[in-house]
């Protein structure tokens, strides 16, 4: 081994961990300030659950704004963006929380986070195009709010099938609106925890109206309102001698839950499954340059990375469960999230038996691939959201999920190295006879796998079925999406025993199966929206015909001829040289093969 | 690698052989045999696969313009379907912005789910039949089939015998009967006892064609006007329409047809028939009125001869020698929202025929099992004032749990079985 292929590694690892070093530490705050962080750790009920007031944050201005921070502004001489967004969601919330009749304080309405991109809905409010930033403040389109509600309003009595998107568009600036009132009015989240055994938790205003009319104390409810007090006037040194006592309190009146408050408060701000798809994207580049130079230096400092990044992961995941008390898979986003562990770690395993850099290439396209899915699925708000009761935690379910997401898992890795045989094959001269068989056992034992694992997940989803409402298979869209899996796998394997494909088709085939698992995973969910919706806007729609789009091609380019993929062209030129070259000397090398 | 299993074509990876069993040859084989090693043949198998994933896919396409349990009979339960075009122009207006007026005349025969389960249940025996032997290697493929063959037979059951139904209960309220929610039926009741009511029914596969019903049983003949698959009651007739009823309810509401509720809808709501009879008095032909009966409208009263009738259209009802007494129906919700947290009803069940009487408490899959039927905590009426128990008759309920056992454990074995060889190979170089 190299002296490179040593240290090189090593290197690698120690950027990264100091990159991920750098996002976990916390932002430092003196005395002088408010103790926004300390305050953001504060636990409070919203959407049926208890989470740190971070969190409700960062979901409401998520979901208003498009993004976490505020803070820029639109200039209109320059006709571009000033500033930038770096002030922390914490610190909006806090003035939208003043925002009101008792504290009356209108910062947050001056603030331009409302993200209104339709012209039709920007013409009725009166406001100019932004293009590039789209972000607009209460102040300037105040005015108009009534006749936002109107057409709103109007727009909600469109039958939800025939609505054209500036009704949908306005439907949605309508509830941005009403969520900023609820925040604004106190009304939520659920803010002070129960005064005695037996009660609620309740909003601020509500608590407060309480102690007030029944002559009680609610020391909760008055340290909440001597915060927002405080905050008001800029009393930094009341606002932080206040949050110490009220979070001193909260300790002792319920440990865990504000304990928990506290690492979710951590887990927003070091955002874990952000980093680690960055770190995939590291490690794709790393992993396709090392195929061309610097292969073995490369493709080890690939390989540990994905292992560090791997490790930041299963951690992710853990507190995830840890903080939900659910099973790793409760909505489609933390489906992206567990899939893309998934096969980051089948990847890992692959490498560890061939070392050829297959398992590498392999693990970070499904691994960031993945997560960028779920980052864009995580766009709607808070994804730890509280489940229905009938989806709620059971044996049946949890396993069922768990294992058929593993078996759509394994579906893919097979199709991705399916794709980087053909595309190995065909537009590179590398795909030796060995590499080529290694290409061969990786698809035949991933799919082995795909089929265990998408069988026993379709039928434990049965169990699960005929458990909560007697009925074992009912042939719905969903349900059928998964069983074309099995079967598909199935098929496959069958054709590869009865001879009927061999390399070239398990890979070209195994190609199809991505095409499958998008189907089953996002497709059937489509069918009966995606019918009726506007047009063609549905992000996920697109993502999958997206995905259609790059299979169906790499499916055609395997089916090409042998004789013109260059892998088999050069192996040909090369056996055939010596004599060729005996022959006639003067004929170049390309030449030789037909 | 075993030298004698391997076969080397050209540049392609060693293939194994599935099946080292020597065929015989065609000289020694008589019609039977050789038909029955062409109905075992694996690449059999692979065609009947890709039938079967194309049934699927038209099948879950299906829906979107059907109800579910109509693109089930129609393509799962069935020896052949004819498959519209239309459908992938549904696709097509999914995925590819195909304009929402698109549309594409024709269909094609495809063979349906009995008959691809059917023919891949032979293939599947003829394979065993033709190359068994026993061994070690083989014993998980063989576990895993048999468990596969069970769980095609447990769809055949369930297909066939599978009953599924509701019992709605008011809080402290009691049912002995089971609504099937995919059947219909009409009910004229006879009330003059005030003891027992005798009730005469007509299902719904009656009237759904139209034309006069005529039985003995019944103390009236009934013309079906008009069957009305889902529907929707208007207090205001359409313009340019004419109300076929002359009386009852019919007279103040108007039925209008609603397409059937699809598959895909991501509201699932059920079926709403109505149906405009005209009621005559037997062998006379003097009509007594045309009734608009509805799941949607309440019994409706029908006077003659002296005799008070009630006349209504109802989900299909089976009566119980039990009955079912609701104590309480609870529904909690997560704090400030109205996300349902948990549903449960509290029953009572009383079975004089066999002197049983427990308590049972019901709730998300904690289902009450009796009497060969199954009651899960399914729904609730508006504002929690009853509970909806989902029923299921399924004599095959357990076949599908053994049949995985066997497939998952056949398929672990078998492949762990080749993991491990291939490991060891690997090892070895």
């Amino acid at each position: 081994m190299s002296n490179l292929s040593r240290t090189f590694p090593w290197f690698v690892l120690a950027v990264a961990t100091a990159y991920l070093i750098l996002a976990m530490s916390p932002v430092e705050e003196n005395s002088g300030q408010f103790h926004l962080q300390e305050f953001s750790t504060i636990p409070v009920v919203d959407g049926g659950r208890v989470k740190p007031i971070d969190t409700l944050a960062r979901t409401s201005l998520m979901i208003i704004s498009n993004r976490q921070t505020f803070g820029s502004e639109w200039d209109p001489q320059a006709g571009g963006v000033k500033g930038e967004a770096t002030q922390p969601a914490i610190k909006w919330l806090l003035d939208v929380m003043v925002d009101n009749g008792a504290f009356k304080q209108h910062a947050a309405e001056k603030y331009q986070v409302f993200r209104i991109e339709n012209d039709q809905l920007l013409k009725l409010l009166g406001l100019e195009a932004r293009p590039s930033f789209w972000r607009y403040s209460i102040e300037e389109f105040g005015k108009k709010i009534p006749e936002l509600i109107d057409r709103a309003e109007r727009a909600q009595q469109v039958p939800a099938q025939e609505r054209d998107v500036f009704d949908v568009k306005a439907i949605e600036l309508a509830q941005h609106l009403q969520l900023y009132m609820a925040l604004a009015n106190l009304k939520t989240p659920y803010a002070i925890p129960p005064a005695s055994q037996g009660q609620e938790w309740q909003p601020f205003i509500e608590a407060f109206m309480d102690a007030h009319r029944n002559g009680l104390d609610n020391p909760n409810a008055r340290s909440y309102g001597k915060l927002l007090l405080a905050y008001t006037q800029g009393k930094t040194e009341d606002f932080n001698q206040e949050l110490a006592s009220y979070r001193q309190r909260l300790a002792e009146q319920m440990p865990e839950q504000t304990q928990k408050a506290r690492l979710e408060v951590f887990f927003n701000h070091f955002a874990p499954f952000y980093q680690c798809s960055i770190l995939y994207v590291l490690v794709f580049f790393l992993a396709t340059v090392g195929w061309v130079v610097f292969t073995q230096p490369l493709n080890r400092a690939a390989f540990w990375l994905t292992v560090l990044t791997l490790v930041v992961h299963t951690w992710a995941l853990g507190t995830r469960m840890y903080l939900q008390g659910r099973p790793p898979v409760t909505n489609l986003y933390s489906a992206a999230v567990w899939i893309a562990w998934g096969c980051v770690l089948l990847g890992i395993f692959l490498e560890m038996i061939y070392k050829n850099g297959v398992g590498n290439v392999t693990a970070a396209v499904t691994g960031s691939l993945s997560m960028f899915l779920a980052h864009h699925l995580a766009g709607s708000g808070d994804t730890m959201e509280m489940m229905q009761a009938v989806l709620d935690t059971n044996f049946w379910l949890a396993t069922h999920v768990t294992v058929v997401t593993f078996g759509y898992v394994a579906t893919v890795v097979a199709g991705v190295i399916g794709a980087l045989y053909v595309v190995c094959g065909v537009l590179t001269p590398r795909l030796t006879k060995e590499l080529g068989q290694s290409f061969a056992q990786m698809i035949y034992g991933v799919l082995c796998f795909a089929t265990l694992l998408s069988f026993t997940g379709t039928v434990l989803g049965g169990i699960w079925a005929d458990q909560s409402w007697g009925r074992f298979w009912g042939w719905d869209p969903k349900e059928n999406g998964a069983l074309l899996i099995v079967i598909w796998n199935a098929l496959i394997l069958h054709a590869r025993w009865s001879g009927m494909i061999k390399q070239r088709g398990m890979a070209v085939l195994s190609i199809f199966g991505i095409m499958l698992t998008g189907w089953s995973g996002i497709g059937t969910n489509q069918l009966g929206v995606g019918l009726h919706a506007y047009g063609f806007s549905n992000t996920l729609a697109m993502i999958l015909v997206g995905c259609w789009a790059v299979c169906l091609p790499l499916m055609l380019l395997g089916l090409l001829p042998m004789r013109w993929w260059w892998s088999f062209a050069a192996q040909k030129a090369k056996m055939a040289l010596p004599s060729k070259v005996h022959e006639r000397s003067d004929v170049p090398v390309g030449a030789t093969s037909n | 690698m075993n030298k004698t299993a391997v076969r080397i074509t050209g540049n392609q990876t060693p293939v194994k052989t599935a099946h080292p069993v020597a065929k015989p040859s065609r000289a020694t084989r008589g019609p039977f045999q050789r038909a029955l090693w062409v109905l075992a043949s694996l690449r059999l198998t692979v065609v009947l696969f890709a039938l079967a994933l194309v049934l699927v896919f038209c099948g879950t396409l299906a829906q979107v313009e059907m109800g579910i349990w109509t693109a089930v009979n129609q393509y799962f339960r069935s020896a052949y379907v004819w498959i519209p075009l239309q459908l992938f122009v549904h696709f097509g207006q999914v995925f590819f912005g195909v304009s929402k007026d698109a549309h594409l005349p024709g269909s094609f025969l495809f063979p349906g789910g009995w008959l691809i389960g059917g023919l891949l249940l032979a293939n599947l025996l003829a394979a065993h039949a033709v190359r068994f032997h026993l061994s070690w290697k083989r014993s998980g493929i063989l576990v895993l089939h048999a468990g596969l063959v069970l769980l095609m037979l447990s769809e055949l059951v369930t297909g066939l015998f599978a009953i599924e139904g509701n019992m709605t209960i008011v809080q402290n309220g009691s049912s002995n009967y089971i609504e099937e929610s995919r059947a219909e039926e009409l009910a004229i009741i006879d009330s003059s006892d005030p003891n027992t009511d005798s009730v005469a029914v007509i299902p719904d596969r009656l009237l759904k064609k139209p034309g006069i019903i005529r039985n003995e049983a019944l103390p009236m003949d009934v013309e079906v006007i008009r069957y009305l698959r889902n529907s929707e009651l208007l207090e205001k007739m359409p313009s340019g329409s004419q109300n076929p009823a002359t009386a009852g309810l019919g007279r103040s509401v108007f039925a209008v047809e609603r397409s059937e509720v699809t598959g895909t809808d991501p509201e699932q709501k059920v079926d709403t028939p109505s149906a405009y009879l005209n009621f005559k008095k037997k062998g006379t032909g003097e009509s007594l009125g045309v009734y608009l009966v509805s799941l949607l409208l309440n019994p409706q009263p029908l006077t003659f001869d002296g005799k008070n009738y009630e006349v209504s259209l109802r989900f299909k009802r089976t009566y119980k020698p039990y009955t079912i007494h609701l104590i309480k129906f609870s529904h909690d919700v997560y704090v400030g929202t109205d996300k349902p947290k948990n549903f449960s009803s509290l029953v009572r069940l009383d079975d004089p025929t066999r002197n049983e009487h427990r308590e049972n408490l019901i709730y998300m899959n904690e289902p009450l099992r009796y009497r060969g039927e199954t009651f899960y905590q399914s729904s609730f009426l508006p504002g929690d004032k009853g509970t909806v128990l989902q029923v299921v008759r399924n004599p095959g309920w357990l076949m599908p749990y053994i049949a995985c056992t066997l497939v998952s454990l056949g398929m672990i074995f078998h492949f762990g079985l080749h993991l491990i060889g291939f490991l060891r190979r690997r090892a070895a170089l």
